[in-house]
């Protein structure tokens, strides 16, 4: 039943998968949090043709890697708040085009230079693409990743709920909103070997979805959506082990997938929310305290 | 005296608002900030808190500036389904002075406390954002702008689509404030309440600002000239200049513009 920790690399996969989770979760939470769950899956196709450039120059470096993503996913986050500025067009259309672009133009240099890795390990993940190296990655960006959320959890959770009063108490308002994209970028590169281009975001934001539909403070959601996200890494693993034709990525998004359906049904604000609100007008916990006054 | 402005200009280099905003502000004041949409209401409390910075001229502060200003801004961009409690979201108003890493004492807790009983919501202090109304929300954002604890409070107009019986408690506890010794302004459209609430007033509005006690500045010629009120509603504020006993209105719920 455990042969598949006989292997090396699947050690080495549940290994990074288990760190990847522990970053992850924090970053999906926010960007489900602030709504910009689709922009994390723009950003996450904006940095394949940096990674792709990097791949091309300089071979599987996992530095140049970072170098690469780093600079075309944040360039690509810094061009769509100017276009929303200065023309007509809004962030979401920008985002958009300029992702689709990013992503078009990292398939085609790919493709163009005679890749030696396949491109579906590349768009999907491969659990045997995990080297040292990418360990060494992972491991940097969930340190960096949770250093940085003990320091602006808190102005993070002041400045999602009010940011007129964020604004107000602050002498720097943008700052803690910029470093948290450049937390989503960071960890989207990390978990882009794992989980490939198109997947990366499964794991981040599937896990926070689900876990939102069953709680109501945010330590305990935090909490919650590691656990999902850690339980659809090793399950997805595992069965990408017994089916080796499917890569890692998409496994460990539809066990993720599984969870949010699941708490969909039967999370105390999936469905049953809807219903409780369909069955009586109010909320009892919203017309007690009216009646008391 | 806490706060003086004289001779301001606010909103944008190149094309201000509103010039020559003059007025002062003592402990125990309930500053009325009137003005039609665009009048420069909400730039002046910004400009206050630094967010805007004023065109020209600056605010003095002959006590120096509050290390705290506490403010209560509109709604429009708050996120009413964020997972938190009431009691949580109260807390935040000392967020401010903690540090990353600090924690709340057993004095802010006891503050904390203190408010969520001032603002009547010590029951559903446990319930999450997303079950409250309107009214409840705003109860407790008046409670976390308590626990922030200052000696001046910007109140940016609180009690838009809240009910009379909130509003008039909160307008309470607003007159307990002052009678602390803080410093209140608040921007508000309901004129009674102003009349009732409030001892000193700024009007502003196409371009204009004056200064001074509600009944001299918020006559219905003024607020006719500086686009405020029409003239046939100008009539409606003469009819009420004209009672005796404006307090009878606050029995009757206060009548609005």
């Amino acid at each position: 039943m455990f042969e598949w920790l006989d292997y090396a690399f699947m050690k080495r996969a549940l290994v990074a998968t288990s760190i990847l989770s522990f970053s992850v979760a924090p970053v999906g939470a926010f960007l489900v949090l602030r709504r910009l769950s689709l922009a994390g899956e723009a950003l996450a196709h904006a940095i394949v043709p940096g990674i792709v450039i990097a791949f091309v120059i300089a071979g599987l470096s996992v530095l140049s890697m970072i170098v690469g993503g780093l600079i075309a996913g944040v360039s690509v986050a810094v061009l769509t708040t100017l276009l929303a500025r200065t023309t007509i067009i809004r962030e979401d259309a920008s985002l958009a085009s300029l992702y689709l672009v990013a992503l078009a133009l990292g398939i085609f240099i790919l493709s163009a230079a005679g890749s030696a890795v396949p491109l579906k390990s590349f768009l999907f993940g491969s659990i045997l693409g995990i080297d040292d190296e990418t360990l060494i990655l992972i491991g940097a960006t969930a340190t960096i990743t949770l250093v940085s959320f003990a320091i602006i959890l808190r102005p993070l959770i002041v400045s999602t709920i009010d940011p007129v009063f964020f604004e107000s108490q602050s002498r720097r308002p943008g700052l803690v909103g910029q470093w948290f994209m450049f937390l989503v970028v960071l960890n989207l590169i990390g978990a882009f070997k794992a989980l490939g281009t198109l997947m990366a975001v499964g794991l981040m934001i599937l896990p926070a979805t689900a876990a939102r539909y069953w709680t109501s403070t945010i330590t305990s959601y935090l909490v919650l959506t590691f656990l999902f996200a850690l339980t659809s890494s090793w399950a997805g693993l595992i069965i990408s082990f017994y089916a080796p034709d499917v890569p890692s990525g998409p496994a460990i998004v539809l066990v993720a997938g599984g969870i949010f359906v699941f708490s969909l049904l039967f999370g105390p604000q999936g469905f049953r929310l809807t219903s409780q609100l369909r069955g009586a007008p109010k909320s009892s916990a919203a017309t007690a305290p009216e009646a008391a006054e | 005296m806490l706060l003086e402005a004289s001779r301001l200009s606010l909103g944008y280099a190149g094309a201000p608002l509103v010039r020559s905003v003059s007025f002062q502000v003592e402990q125990g004041d309930v500053l009325a900030v009137v003005g039609h949409n665009g009048a420069g209401k909400s730039t002046l409390v910004k400009s206050l808190l630094g967010v805007i910075p004023p065109v020209s001229g600056a605010f003095n502060w002959p006590g120096g500036k509050p290390k705290t200003i506490a403010y209560l801004g509109q709604r429009t961009e708050f996120d009413g389904r964020f997972p938190i409690r009431v009691r949580d979201l109260a807390a935040m108003g000392a967020w401010h002075g903690l540090g990353l890493l600090g924690r709340l004492g057993a004095r802010t807790h006891e503050r904390v406390e203190t408010a969520l009983r001032r603002t009547n919501i010590e029951h559903i202090a446990d319930h999450p954002l997303h079950v409250l109304s309107a009214g409840q929300l705003q109860r407790a954002l008046f409670a976390r702008t308590m626990v922030q604890d200052a000696p001046l409070v910007l109140l940016d107009e609180p009690f838009t689509a809240i009910d009379q019986t909130t509003e008039t408690q909160l307008l309470d506890l607003i007159d307990a404030w002052a009678a602390e010794g803080r410093a209140i302004i608040l921007v508000l459209h309901d004129l009674s309440a102003v009349l009732q609430h409030c001892n000193k007033a700024l009007l502003l509005g196409n371009g204009r600002a004056q200064f001074g006690l509600p009944r001299e500045v918020l006559t219905p010629a003024n607020l006719v000239s500086q686009g405020y009120l029409s003239p046939s509603q100008a009539a409606w504020i003469e009819s009420m200049f004209s009672q005796p006993q404006e307090r009878d209105m606050k029995a009757e719920g206060g009548a609005r513009v």
